[in-house]
């Protein structure tokens, strides 16, 4: 009988155990194709809108513009004032809905096409592409030797990502302070010291992310990159390495028949590692740190084209596909599900209400408060007197004069002013006497109604409810 | 632990907090209303905002710290009995 070798007692150690790997630095070949020209076309609306909607005037002001210094935020035609919070709640709460539905549908394609991150690192990757050439004279010119000619290639790129970064900076901060000004007082060296601070705290981080860190923002800074796994199942869409087409893996002879010598379609060229911006194999499964950026898929068809295999070894597909080995129609049936049809109906319900509110938005706001100090008292002719403080809002961006009438008794009238002219943005408060004659009700306390019309009829009627006592 | 990687962790969640705190607290609060010391505030309202940014980050920062310096393994907080 053998006696078997005792078992290897492999040194266990328990000092600094790291719970990450020691990062290596990724250089992603560069990829084309119908996902890389999804990415880019994202690349330019996100930054054409981002770079250039400040410059937009609209009414003779910024048409966006948060406006922190007067505390209003300015969209197009709409102004926001603090008490609107809840419209950017809402616009949140839609956010998050947005994500939700688009991950339960179709995996991180936010992340592979629409974060900033995602963007800048391309832009920022194109440039050094530009400068340094792709992959393999990125990481020749790594390891070489520092000479002139890398000093040169590393001042032009470092020197493009600054330039870059520092527009982003100024664009920012153009968002809450009015870009012409800013721009015209960096020419004349008069800055301020935060808006300084902020454009320079801005660009750096830009620099920093999109520059050097790139996918450990996913990996280690993103929290959603940690929790949309709940919001996948069988059914949503991820970037998928067919295994059961590829495996198993190898190079292929020319003239040679693969499949007779039991051979996947997967060449093993390497290239889908090659294009990952986060440096993983998606052979090896879904992993968190997979972007969706369909990069690999790009990559992948390229060279199915070449060996003459059809294409889609890596494709958009779902773990119920693989395993069953549906079609697109099944694929695309399997996606109306509840929790797809939950999160779309919550989503436009949201976005239905949020609609209706901006457009019902009142430009006059008005508060009425009974004058507590007299609760009710009687006139010189007999009538009965209650007093009232409101307090006018005029959120528009107009000269407004309004019109107030009261109602909800017999004989019931405003005593003095009832027209008020209010200027643009501004508010006033106003002590009204509203009398009634005493036969008007029974003792006690009684709705009414103060009606705020705006002259022009540019404004809704506005209308709100107090008490009027009698004695 | 990674040095760098809880470093990054504490000061991103901070700031992340930071940002929504300011949000909020801001929203609710005028600037121009603020006393500082006994004094109003005296500082440009951009100056004000920023301030208290970096008031919430720091805040956060410090909580985010010790969660970090609690969570620390066994092995870990006893150095002397770390190796097998």
């Amino acid at each position: 009988m053998a006696i078997s070798p005792p078992p290897v007692v492999k040194p266990v150690v328990f000092a600094e155990q790291s719970l990450y790997e020691v990062h290596k630095k990724v250089y992603p070949r560069s990829v084309t194709g119908i996902y890389a020209n999804a990415r880019w076309l994202m690349v330019w609306f996100t930054q054409l809108l981002f770079y250039g909607l400040c410059w937009l005037p609209w009414h003779g002001r910024q048409a966006v513009l948060f406006d922190l210094v007067a505390r209003k935020f300015y969209v197009f035609g709409f102004v926001f004032w603090p008490q609107d919070v809840i419209y950017l709640a809402v616009l949140l709460i839609i956010s998050a809905y947005s994500l939700f539905l688009f991950t339960a549908v179709g995996g991180r394609l936010w992340c592979g096409y629409a974060c900033p991150q995602t963007v800048y690192t391309e832009i920022f990757l194109w440039i050094e592409r530009k400068i340094e050439g792709d992959r393999a004279a990125r990481i020749k010119l790594d390891a070489a030797a520092m000479s002139s000619r890398k000093v040169l290639l590393r001042a032009a790129k470092y020197g493009a990502w600054a330039l870059l970064a520092l527009w982003t900076g100024f664009t920012f901060v153009g968002y809450f302070t009015p870009i012409k000004t800013l721009w015209s007082s960096v020419f004349s060296f008069s800055l301020g010291p935060w808006e300084m601070f902020w454009i320079l705290f801005y660009g750096t981080f830009t620099y920093i992310f999109a520059g050097h860190l790139r996918e450990q923002v996913c990996k280690y800074m993103c929290p959603y990159a940690r929790f949309q796994g709940v919001m996948f199942d069988p059914d949503t869409l991820t970037i998928t390495y067919d295994e059961t087409r590829g495996e198993p893996r190898g190079a292929h002879k020319k003239g040679d028949d693969y499949k007779a010598e039991g051979k996947g379609d997967c060449v093993d060229c390497g290239i889908c590692v090659q294009v990952c911006p986060t440096g993983i194999d998606i052979r090896k499964g879904l992993q968190y740190e997979c972007i969706g950026c369909a990069a690999c898929i790009d990559a992948c068809d390229q060279v199915m084209e070449k060996m003459g295999t059809p294409k889609g070894l890596i494709r958009y597909s779902t773990e119920h596909a693989i395993a069953s080995h549906w079609g697109w129609r099944a694929i695309i049936q399997h996606i109306i599900r509840p929790r797809v049809l939950l999160y779309a109906a919550v989503l436009w319900a949201i976005i239905f209400a949020f609609i209706w509110g901006i457009a019902t938005k009142s430009t006059l706001r008005v508060d009425v408060i009974r004058d507590r100090a007299v609760l009710a008292r009687e006139v010189d002719n007999g009538m009965i007197e209650n007093i009232y403080r409101l307090h006018l809002m005029n959120v528009s961006e107009h000269t407004r004069q309004y019109q107030i009438t009261v109602r909800g008794l017999p004989g019931i009238q405003i005593i003095g002013q009832t027209v008020l002219e209010l200027p643009m943005e501004a508010d006033r408060t106003l002590m009204v006497q509203v009398q009634v004659p005493p036969e008007s009700g029974k003792k006690g306390a009684h709705e009414i109604h103060f009606d705020f019309k705006d002259v022009s009829g540019e404004t809704p009627l506005v209308s709100e409810e107090a008490k009027f006592f009698l004695p | 632990m990674n040095t760098t990687q809880n470093i990054l962790s504490v000061v991103w969640t901070s700031f992340l907090v930071a940002g929504v705190a300011e949000g909020i607290f801001f929203t609710l609060i005028d600037p121009q209303l603020l006393y500082f010391l006994g004094e109003p505030v005296h500082f440009s309202t951009i100056g004000t905002y920023s301030i208290g940014f970096f008031f919430f980050w720091f805040l956060c920062l410090a909580s985010s710290m010790v969660t970090c310096f609690l969570i620390r393994t066994e092995s870990l907080s006893n150095d002397n009995q770390s190796t097998a």
